[in-house]
């Protein structure tokens, strides 16, 4: 199983003041995703690396279906060929997490599991014995009956993550999945996409922190405003760049990317 | 739609909906308790008021009265009659005006006599904005009755005659033939709508909100938007739940109305005043009632999410919600307007035909055809906003960016894009003012002004929609089409309209012959408008700015709008048939949107205004021409006199007809000579 995007692009309005004006602005058209393509297979790590800003969020969105690309195809493909590009389609395999994608408070884990399990189409038998499953997997056994408000950040983490399992997913797309939990918690899920990447899952996930990156991913995509600028294994793009760590391999490219730029505005401004 | 997920849809929504305390509270508390407690406050300050009006004593002067002493001693005689009482005051009278004393309140009300027509006249002084005055003043007025007619009868008995036969030498008395349930229920055909309507709304109001802007707030709607979820999947379960809580509402508020009537029943048979009504007459009209509570809190629900769908927060969505608000409760208060009855059109009417088929019920008319109208009308509407808003519903747009991108009035203009083309949000909003500019502005300068009315009402007409067009930047040249016409196309444009106007003249007369009634519509108001008036002015006000505003309007910015968003046809159909709603009448629907068609393709293909405001001015004036000079054209063409077409006339114009337009139709395809027809120019 396989996720794939072709020359994905995403183009949003902006404003921006004119003249330096703060009163007057005028909206403005620019692409946050810019023709990126990839592919997320089973059995792997992919993190998609990138400063606040880059255009991440809106990619991962995008490839979880959520939102429509301006242009370019989202599609997966079974270990048979099929391919499917339907958003509803799309959806059935993929677990997406951010954290944007917030818990029903009024309801219990319990409550809100049997909800998505249903909307998965899930029998009432199998259902129970997978949120079962997912309990023990995630130790929710604790508080899986208590409201979703009265619960903490890492309880509620693991409940997230106990929403996205219902339908057993094929593909993970996680944003920015450890951004502000404590190291326990974010051990925990790291332990998590590990355990799913050795039953052949893929995981595609975001993250700006360099170092987990690097011990985790087995791929990389780097982007920034909107575009690819590497791609490869973490150990690749350092030789590649002949640094020590994924922290200064970015610092490079990125900085010989604007070097790039600045040149180019030089010239045309002589 | 997989019902399935309808189902656990709509599970989690009234779940959600049911634990939240405010829900509770609007539903439960208010209905239960607050209403009673309004209820039995305001039977607790009428009846005080009353007690404290009668029992209170007013201080009133009698001056400069010949017979002051004697009117004095009458009102002291006879105010126990009345329960009134009365404390003299009259030493201010020397130095200040009695009006000065009314106003000071040193006395409440006076009487001073003057001699009108020979005879002695009282004038009872008092002000009508004070309680109290306003209250001795009646006091007063009626004890000068009491007075006057005892004088009478002093007179009468002294001239010898029978008082009573001199007084009254007929009598007569009204009898009521309705019942004393049909009286109640008149008085509740009054309340229960109005109560109903707000407290389904109140009901769907809140969940609506939660549903919506809620879910967005509380940043739910994307995670709801990972799952395989249909748009029309996910707006039916939160209609289907925002209608389920609104039910429950109504049906609370119902049993606690019924529960105040009972009590007020039993409470006055307490008292001895059995008003003898039999509450179980209403049962038929309560059980249409609970059907009308139910198609309309889907009515209600539809509406409130209409106008929450798009609302990014709560705030923004109770700011949508409350002009909603204020129409339902006028349309609730519709049964108190004793012209306005139940029929063919009222029933249409959302909300006012709920208000006024409860009230009917309440009078005991049944009345199958119409109760089956109101609540079809009422669940079609419905459905449709269903599926309209599952169409145009975006939760994308929503969470992540323009969410009323249609819409771009919603901006300031300086925030504004150059050269914008109007969204669909932008035809409905300027097509819901202009609606109400020509209902109010224009029909007032119609009747105000006659034809000259006509002038300004056009003129407003194209002030909004230029004005709505600046206001939003829109690029003037693509919405309005101004690009310079084609020879060829004036050439295909006079033909088409030659073809159209005979086609129409042939279907107008079958359709006038098929169904005579609707060829008097509103034509003798027109008429009236032209009588006497010189032949320049009346081409100007038929022939040359209706066809300029009414052009702008609908070959302008309306098709500017539609052509940009569908497929052209449908741009086409739409925008000729929404010009034959715009004449509001059925006849005129059929005949004017025909045209409105052929006028929309010529504009649309050759992107030219100009064009069709050419044909429209043709058409409109050789149906002017034709009726100024009735005489002398139908003599020289005999068959024009004709009350109905012959079949061998008919058939020739049709085909006549026909001949032209596709002449013109196949001008208007050929292209231009230098090939490039896409030269813009701004005439």
């Amino acid at each position: 199983m396989k996720i794939q995007a072709t020359e994905l692009c995403k183009k949003f309005n902006r404003s921006v003041s004119v003249d330096g004006n703060k009163k007057k602005s005028r909206q403005e058209e620019f692409l946050a995703v810019d023709h990126v393509s990839l592919t997320a297979k089973g059995g792997e790590i992919l993190g998609v690396l990138g400063p606040n800003g880059a255009g991440k969020t809106t990619l991962l969105r995008m490839l979880g279906t959520l939102m429509k690309p301006t242009s370019g195809t989202v599609s997966v493909i079974d270990d048979n060929g099929k391919e499917m590009t339907d958003a509803i389609a799309v959806k059935r395999y993929i677990g997406y997490l951010s954290e944007n994608t917030k818990l029903y408070n009024r309801l219990s884990v319990r409550e809100m599991l049997r909800t998505i399990a249903e909307i998965y189409g899930l029998d009432a038998e199998t259902t129970e014995t997978r949120i079962d499953q997912i309990a023990e997997v995630l130790r929710l056994q604790g508080f899986i009956d208590n409201r979703i408000e009265r619960l903490s950040t890492g309880q509620k983490q693991r409940a997230s993550i106990a929403r996205c399992l219902v339908h057993s997913p094929q593909i993970y797309i996680f944003d920015e999945p450890t951004l502000g939990l404590d190291i326990l918690s974010s051990e925990s899920i790291i332990e998590f996409m590990r355990s799913e990447r050795e039953r052949g899952r893929g995981v595609l996930y975001s993250t700006h922190y360099m170092e987990e990156a690097q011990y985790l991913c087995d791929r990389i995509v780097m982007i920034y405003k909107g575009q690819i600028i590497a791609e490869g294994t973490p150990q690749g793009l350092m030789e590649q760049t002949g640094t020590e760590n994924l922290r200064e391999t970015f610092r490079t490219l990125i900085n010989g990317i604007e070097k790039e730029m600045e040149e180019e505005t030089g010239e045309g401004a002589l | 739609m997989n019902k399935k997920i309808v189902k656990a849809l709509y599970r989690k929504e009234i779940l959600d909906i049911l634990r939240d305390k405010k829900t509770i509270l609007m539903m439960i508390v208010v209905p239960l308790i607050l209403y009673p407690l309004i209820f039995m406050f305001s039977m607790y300050l009428s009846t005080s008021m009353l007690k404290a009006s009668t029992s209170k004593s007013y201080r009133v002067s009698v001056q400069d009265t010949e017979n002051a002493e004697e009117l004095k001693n009458f009102i002291l005689e006879h105010q126990e009659k009345h329960e009134y009482d009365f404390v003299f005051v009259d030493s201010y009278t020397e130095n200040r005006d009695s009006e000065e004393a009314l106003r000071q309140k040193e006395v409440d009300a006076y009487v001073m006599q003057s001699v009108s027509e020979n005879r002695p006249y009282y004038e009872i002084g008092y002000m009508a904005s004070e309680t109290d005055s306003q209250t001795a003043g009646g006091m007063l007025k009626d004890m000068l009755g009491d007075y006057r007619d005892d004088l009478r009868d002093d007179i009468l008995e002294e001239k010898g005659l029978d008082i009573k036969e001199t007084i009254s030498p007929i009598n007569f008395a009204m009898k009521d033939f309705s019942t004393k349930e049909e009286n109640a229920g008149y008085i509740f055909g009054y309340i229960v709508p109005f109560l109903l309507i707000t407290s389904i709304l109140m009901g769907a109001l809140y969940p609506a909100i939660d549903t919506t802007a809620g879910e967005k707030e509380r940043g739910t709607l994307e995670t709801l938007l990972t799952l395989p979820v249909k748009n029309l999947e996910l707006i039916t379960a939160k209609f289907l739940a925002t209608s389920t809580v609104a039910v429950a509402a109504a049906l609370l508020n119902l049993l606690s109305m019924g529960i105040m009537a009972i009590y007020l029943m039993s409470s006055t048979a307490a008292v001895g005043q059995d008003m003898g009504i039999n509450l179980f007459s209403y049962i038929p009209a309560m059980i249409i009632t609970l059907l009308c509570v139910l198609v309309f809190a889907m009515f209600a629900s539809a509406v409130c999410l209409c106008a929450c769908i798009y609302a990014r927060s709560f705030k923004e969505a109770q700011n949508y919600t409350t002009p909603v608000m204020l129409i339902f409760m006028m349309g609730g208060m519709a049964g108190m307007i004793p012209s306005l009855r139940l029929d063919g059109t009222t029933a249409l009417i959302p909300v006012v035909n709920i208000t006024l088929l409860i009230a009917e019920l309440f009078k005991f008319h049944f009345e199958l055809s119409r109760i089956a109208m109101v609540l079809i009308s009422n669940l079609a509407y419905a459905g449709i906003a269903v599926v309209l808003m599952a169409r145009l519903f975006s939760s994308e747009n929503i969470l992540f960016g323009d969410a009323a991108a249609s819409l771009h009035l919603m901006e300031a203009r300086k925030d504004m894009k150059e050269k914008q083309i109007p969204g669909i949000g932008d035809v409905v909003l300027l097509f819901s003012i202009l609606l109400i500019v020509m209902l109010f502005a224009g029909s007032l300068a119609v009747a105000k002004w006659g034809l000259y009315g006509l002038f300004v009402e056009q003129g407003l007409m194209l002030a909004c929609v230029l004005g709505y067009s600046w206001y939003m930047k829109a690029d003037f040249t693509k919405v309005f089409h101004l690009r310079k016409p084609r020879g060829i196309a004036v050439i295909a444009s006079v033909l088409m309209i030659i073809g159209s106007y005979l086609v129409i003249q042939v279907i107008g007369g079958l359709i006038t012959a098929a169904f005579p009634s609707l060829s008097t519509e509103n034509t003798e108001m027109l008429v009236s408008l032209w009588e006497n008036k010189p032949l320049w002015l009346l081409i100007l006000a038929v022939a040359v700015v209706p066809p300029v505003c009414e052009e702008f309007v609908f070959r302008g910015f309306l098709l500017g709008a539609l052509e940009h968003k569908y497929k052209a046809w449908v741009a086409v159909v739409v925008c000729g048939l929404m010009f034959g709603l715009y004449h509001m009448s059925i006849l005129q629907f059929f005949l004017i949107g025909l045209v409105g068609i052929v006028l929309t393709y010529v504009a649309w293909k050759e992107q030219c205004i100009w064009l069709s405001i050419l044909m429209h001015a043709l058409n409109n004036l050789t149906s002017l021409l034709l009726q100024q000079f009735e005489e002398p054209i139908t003599q020289k063409l005999p068959f024009l006199a004709e009350e109905t077409i012959s079949f061998g006339t008919g058939a020739g114009m049709v085909i006549g007809g026909i001949v032209f337009l596709a002449l013109g139709f196949v001008l208007l395809q050929k292209r231009s000579k230098n090939g490039k027809q896409t030269a813009v120019d701004i005439v």
